[in-house]
């Protein structure tokens, strides 16, 4: 009677070893995939972005979802389980936070800066530019506004309001 | 350079991702993503959406400048300074590889500078090369009753670019750079009027009128071919046929 009741437990806990992995291996690929899809320097397909928009919208709230189903299934396994079983557990769950926080970043903001409190100068003050430097210029309402494309091709996105018109500029 | 007003609402915009080589925004309202080149919504609760173009011009700072003096112009971000492109990031660019298909039946080089301009739906690309050589072109896009003549011209400094409609008052007439001037000066062969770089009538019969500006975008063919798959391309001295090759 004993054997037959290990057994069972151990085939059970057996299955919620393997939903651990699981939820691992899924939540790290949901937050990985889009990374290597939408890298510079190479061709994505119409398809591949499309996943990539899903995943990343998706992502910031099924990584939280998984690491609480995560963290319920090791409570559930942490009474029975020996002292390998319990490093496995944060082993697992490492990677798993991991993803769950790199799912609220933005990684090409870090490659590529924003500003979101742009500063100006007067075109005459701007000993920063030099002569033969392109800008990206807009004239809207009166109001005249340049962009140095050596800067623009860094930062890509600066919002703006120009004239009293909110833009964007991008490079 | 976009409007960034949808619908009445004001969106944020934020680098977001990368495809084929031009870049994804993402707006903080709403989380969709726009394509930088197109300013068009590709996936989100805004799909499908445009956004409106804002005219900008690509000019050398010292022709900006001489135009406004009272311009404001973006400082340089003193945390990030060392990662803004070198002076000559231009011909290091030149250099990266194309990752998209390359057409081997293709009149230009992937990595050919065009000035690239659309009218009515209709895309027209000039290579810099060639502009370089004739200061202005004189070009029309679309036929019949749907033509738009205009010309493409370069500036004293030889890299800021700007394109214009020109009929004026129901007449189109033909623009010629005059010799040696700097600031560049127009002459249109018609009325003799002497027009400046911003399209404005400085002096002679017309003195006043202002032609109207096309958005001239500096690209790299092989980028602007991705979003206007039908460009006309300008060849230089395509209208002397033994010249053609």
């Amino acid at each position: 009677m004993n054997t037959t009741s290990n057994k069972t437990g151990k085939s059970g806990s057996w299955l919620l070893w393997l939903s651990l992995l699981l939820i691992v291996a899924a939540t790290v690929a949901m937050v990985a995939i889009p990374v290597f899809v939408i890298m510079p320097f190479k061709a994505q397909t119409a398809a591949g972005v499309e996943w990539s928009y899903r995943l990343r919208s998706w992502s910031p709230v099924a990584t939280v979802v998984a690491t609480v189903l995560f963290l319920a299934l090791c409570a559930k396994l942490w009474h029975g389980a020996r002292w390998l079983g319990r490093l496995t557990m944060p082993a697992l769950l490492a990677p798993l936070l991991a993803v769950t926080w790199f799912a609220r970043q933005n990684h090409f903001e870090w490659m590529f800066n924003p500003l979101p409190n742009a500063d100006y100068m007067r075109a005459g003050e701007a000993t920063s530019v030099a002569d033969g430097d392109m800008v990206m210029a807009v004239e809207l309402n009166g109001e005249a506004v340049a962009y140095p494309v050596r800067q623009m091709a860094y930062h890509h996105v600066i919002n703006d309001v120009v004239g009293g018109k909110p833009i964007t500029a991008t490079y | 350079m976009w409007e960034s007003e949808v619908d009445g609402k004001k969106l944020t915009f934020h680098l977001a991702g990368i495809n084929n080589q031009n870049f994804i925004m993402r707006d903080d309202e709403t989380g969709t993503w726009w394509q930088q080149v197109s300013g068009e919504a590709i996936h989100g609760p805004l799909k499908g959406r445009k956004l409106t173009p804002v005219y900008n011009d690509e000019l050398t700072f010292a022709l900006w400048k001489r135009e406004n003096r009272q311009g404001r112009i973006l400082k340089p971000d003193e945390r990030v300074k060392q990662n803004y492109e070198a002076a000559d990031w231009e011909e290091q660019y030149a250099k990266f590889r194309v990752v998209t298909p390359v057409d081997p039946n293709d009149k230009l080089s992937p990595r050919t500078l065009i000035a690239g301009l659309v009218v009515n739906g209709r895309a027209a690309a000039y290579p810099l090369t060639a502009l370089e050589k004739q200061r202005l072109i004189l070009d029309s896009i679309g036929a019949g009753a749907g033509v738009t003549p205009l010309f493409i011209v370069l500036g004293d400094d030889k890299k800021s670019v700007r394109a214009f409609e020109r009929t004026v008052d129901g007449r189109t007439l033909e623009f010629f750079v005059k010799a040696g001037d700097a600031p560049v000066q127009l002459i249109d062969a018609e009325t003799a009027t002497t027009w400046d770089f911003t399209g404005k009538a400085v002096s002679g019969p017309l003195a006043g009128k202002q032609l109207k500006k096309i958005m001239a975008l500096k690209d790299y063919w092989f980028d602007w071919k991705i979003y206007h798959p039908n460009t006309k391309v300008y060849t230089l001295g395509e209208k002397s046929p033994q010249s053609k090759t």
